[in-house]
């Protein structure tokens, strides 16, 4: 760890060596290393069950590695350590499924992401403070969905359930956003406009987003810095910036294999 | 029609012959009675109509007893359903509370009103409590089981916050579960009204109690006039919750209303 210093003062997520397994015999991550810089857009790419859930679970303690080291902030996340319990509050964790109050409005449900700031009695008597409501109703706006804030979640759109989903992580101040396949079922319009929103609450926030994709196109248009992930491995890694791919971390994979993952994006 | 089935309606049919047999179903007694039912209706349509007013006032004492009643009974059963959800509770909490809920339920409420006119004496108040305890063990029962069966991913979601389990229950269980509540409470309060209108037999308030003397003593005429007051009343609560259902809770689940058949 120490050698590395310098670079881990901008990093925020910093994986070496790791491997998880629900069942301690198959390891769906093998030995993987990354480290994610502050302010960058990073994707994950990779096949269905190649390990990209797993991978953001380790980040933000949901799952805890069967060997090697995750680091978040320099701490290692543990949902079962009180200490670290505190510091989730400022992880943005957006699942594939979303996992909205479909039955609330758009803005209850942007202001459970200011809940963890909130004190026991004022939270169960719904008594949000001004500045939060009006943080909401910023974050709102932002993803372009201030209009519809009084509008129950089951009522809306594919595209407008992830623009609340995105709503009520930028509501918890993240520095890090995490993101599951969260424009996935989107066609491509829809799921460029999904991506702007993120680009945009990025800039605002100088916030780090890294996200899980199924589509290579449209990772390498977001992102700063493309992961491949093949079965459980890291099998390559792409800087990008604008058009260009500035470096190329190719691990032991073939001209062959690189070649097969641009052509079939999509499953 | 194969021959299974045929087997089966047979064994049924002759299931019901041996119970009707045993618990002394007689047809002709039902045949020679006929008239004796056309006499009672006969008086009943001598109605005695000064008793209006007090019929009037007697409904909506009934009305009362069933509002409060249904409203409390909600009340309590809001915290007890979570206490009682297996989703959320412990196994020492809900396994003992469910056996609790199951025993206020086993019992109709006429059997509590008995208990509490003992308790609290005779009167309305007696009345409104048995119709507390029913409604705690019948709506308690209907939230805990929409509680078990709310969508995990919220509830997964919110935690990976951080979010606390008091805050989980209120922002993320209660707007989950709670779409059916108002329809729930509607049932419950069209059914109470019924159940508080014969709470007056055993002494407990409501109309049922003039309706029981009336005919006890054999004054059908006025029995009918209160008979006929708690019809008149159950269709208007009828016809007033399908208005507020078609207003709240198919806009709220469905996004629209009910498309009502004209022809």
């Amino acid at each position: 760890m120490k050698k590395n210093t310098s670079i881990a003062t901008l990093s925020i997520i910093q994986m070496r060596d790791v491997s998880a397994s629900y069942d301690s015999q198959n390891f769906v991550l093998k030995n993987v290393s990354m480290n994610v810089k502050r302010g960058t857009n990073y994707a994950i790419v990779g096949a269905s069950g190649s390990g990209k859930t797993t991978l953001l679970k380790l980040m933000n303690g949901m799952m805890i590695p069967s060997s090697g080291v995750v680091l978040y902030n320099y701490q290692k996340p543990d949902l079962k350590n009180k200490e670290y319990k505190k510091s989730i509050a400022k992880i943005g964790y957006i699942s594939q499924t979303l996992g909205l109050v479909k039955n609330s409005s758009v803005l209850d449900n942007v202001l459970i992401g200011a809940l963890p700031r909130l004190n026991a009695v004022k939270s169960f008597l719904k008594m949000f403070p001004k500045d939060e409501i009006d943080t909401a109703h910023e974050v709102l706006n932002l993803v372009g969905l201030d209009t519809k804030s009084n509008r129950k979640v089951h009522m809306l759109s594919g595209g407008e359930k992830r623009r609340v989903a995105i709503a009520r992580a930028l509501m918890q101040k993240p520095d890090i956003l995490l993101a599951d396949e969260i424009v996935s079922e989107l066609d491509s319009v829809t799921a460029r406009e999904v991506m702007d929103v993120i680009k945009d609450a990025q800039r605002k926030f100088k916030l780090t987003a890294i996200m899980i994709h199924h589509d290579m196109n449209l990772a390498l248009e977001y992102a700063n810095r493309v992961a491949v992930i093949k079965d459980g491995d890291k099998v390559l890694e792409i800087g990008v910036d604008g058009e260009q791919i500035i470096d190329f971390q190719t691990g032991d994979l073939t001209q062959e294999e690189i070649m097969e993952m641009y052509n079939e994006p999509k499953k | 029609m194969n021959p299974k089935n045929n087997l089966l309606i047979g064994a049924i049919i002759a299931v019901v012959v041996v119970m009707s047999y045993d618990v002394g179903v007689d047809p002709i007694a039902f045949v020679d009675g006929l008239p004796n039912l056309g006499i009672v209706l006969k008086e009943m349509t001598e109605f005695e109509s000064e008793h209006w007013g007090i019929a009037f006032w007697a409904m909506l004492e009934t009305i009362e007893m069933a509002f409060i009643g249904t409203l409390a009974g909600v009340m309590i059963s809001l915290p007890l359903s979570i206490f009682a959800a297996r989703n959320i509770s412990s196994k020492y909490v809900y396994v003992p509370l469910r056996a609790l809920l199951a025993a206020t339920r086993t019992f109709p409420s006429i059997l509590w009103a008995i208990l509490f006119v003992i308790m609290v004496g005779l009167g309305p108040f007696a009345g409104i409590l048995a119709i507390t305890l029913y409604t705690i063990g019948f709506i308690s029962k209907l939230q805990y089981e929409s509680i078990e069966a709310i969508d995990y991913d919220p509830v997964e979601a919110t935690t990976a916050i951080g979010l606390s389990k008091i805050q989980l229950i209120r922002y993320v269980i209660i707007p989950e579960s709670a779409p059916h509540l108002l329809s729930q409470i509607l049932y419950m309060f069209d059914y109470n009204v019924r159940q508080t209108s014969i709470l007056g037999i055993v002494g407990a308030g409501g109309i049922g109690f003039y309706i029981i003397n009336y005919i006890k003593f054999f004054e059908y005429g006025k029995a009918a006039v209160f008979m006929l007051v708690v019809l008149i009343a159950v269709l208007a609560i009828d016809w007033i919750s399908v208005k507020i259902r078609d207003r709240y809770i198919m806009k709220a689940q469905h996004g629209q209303q009910v498309k009502v058949k004209t022809n």
